[in-house]
């Protein structure tokens, strides 16, 4: 069974591989697997593990890469150009919906304030009385507001205004 | 050597000639942000048998290896604007490479035809060639070729991560700092990761420790 030694020889034995531990953690681990058999057989499996890696295939390379790219590349461009040029016709057909779409709303709220919102204009005697007298009544204090509404109310109960004197 | 690209190199020749040499990838992209469309055909030029290669790595497939070659490519063009050289050229590359790799091999994993697909990929892309044929005995070759696939199944049967670390470092020769960098994580993670996957290899290709002739060690 390994003991606790072996264990974080083993747990560094990666790092020993590629030269990146503390040159004074190197030298622990040195030290161990001078008299470790079993920490040295490890390493051993897990360096030709590695060098088993360099049996997989060169990545073959066709010549004339760089050519190919390089046509991608006026493509590419002669589509950027395309999408510069498109952009303005973009912004202005953006510009034009926006513009449209408030319109419509200006005209459709306007035609909703005519049909619902629109004061009532005053038809009878009476009704053209008060109305004469709420300009008066909107700069009025509250006392005074009291008084003008009285007099509106002898007004309208006066038997001279039913026939519009 | 086009002004542009001279210029922008010559900015780096300041920072002296290891800096120089080390970016001077970076010093073509900025010379290609200038308006240098040369700059980017050395930058091909000069990068793309590597890219190539991580894309085959993970792929196993020269054709999709250069398609996704030219999409890396392509994305590096598209990016000309807004790239700062905060970081080394190739490792922004590498990371741009293996995340375009990666997506093609999810894409490809919800295909049902995956397997037949690979099979006749490895076909079209390894054909023994006649003076193979006539160097090596017919059980040499069958051997080599089994222990190539053995491989490369190892290697993909890796988690991706695991993948990403073993290939930046056994193929592209990248340190733990810079595979970090590359695939956004910190040094301790990559050690751990290259420490797990090569425990993984390990057990996958037991079976042929020892078939391969030793080889004096680099420690």
């Amino acid at each position: 069974m390994a003991s606790p030694a072996c264990h974080w020889v083993r747990s560094v034995l990666s790092t020993y591989l590629d030269g990146e531990l503390k040159s004074s953690t190197a030298q622990a681990v040195r030290r161990h697997l001078k008299h470790c058999p079993s920490c040295r057989e490890h390493l051993r499996q897990l360096e030709e593990t590695w060098r088993l890696l360099d049996e997989a295939d060169a990545p073959p390379v066709r010549p004339g890469f760089t050519a190919r790219m390089m046509k991608r590349i006026v493509e590419e461009k002669a589509i950027e150009q395309m999408e510069a040029r498109l952009r303005p016709q973009r912004l202005r057909r953006r510009v034009l919906r926006t513009v449209t779409g408030l319109a419509a709303g200006l005209a459709i709220g306007f035609a909703l304030y005519g049909w619902t919102g629109r004061p009532h204009e005053p038809n009878s005697p009476v009704e053209r009385e008060v109305c004469r007298h709420i300009a008066f009544f909107e700069d009025a204090d509250l006392l005074d507001k009291i008084a003008v509404i009285q007099a509106i109310d002898q007004l309208t109960h006066s038997p001279g205004t039913t026939n519009g004197t | 050597m086009p002004k542009a690209i001279a210029a922008a190199i010559g900015a780096y020749e300041h920072q002296g000639r290891r800096a120089a040499v080390a970016d001077y990838d970076a010093a073509l992209m900025i010379a290609f942000q200038k308006g240098g469309d040369l700059a980017f055909q050395e930058l091909v030029e000069r990068n793309h048998p590597r890219v190539i290669g991580l894309a085959y790595r993970f792929t196993n497939n020269a054709a999709e290896a250069e398609d996704l070659a030219q999409e890396v490519f392509l994305r590096i063009y598209r990016a000309r604007h807004t790239y700062k050289p905060t970081a080394k050229f190739t490792t922004w590359m590498f990371r741009i490479a293996a995340n375009a790799s990666l997506n093609a091999l999810r894409a490809r994993a919800k295909r049902r035809d995956d397997l037949s697909m690979t099979l006749l990929a490895g076909e079209e892309d390894h054909p023994a060639g006649p003076a193979d044929a006539e160097s090596r005995s017919p059980d040499h070759l069958l051997h080599q070729r089994d222990l190539r696939d053995k491989v490369r199944e190892a290697i993909q049967a890796l988690p991706e991560k695991q993948q990403v670390a073993v290939i930046l470092n056994k193929y592209e020769g990248l340190d733990h700092a810079d595979i970090a960098r590359t695939i956004g994580c910190s040094t301790m993670a990559v050690k751990s990761l290259l420490a797990r996957a090569r425990d993984n290899l390990r057990n996958r290709l037991f079976r042929y420790l020892g078939s391969i002739p030793d080889r004096p060690s680099d420690v």
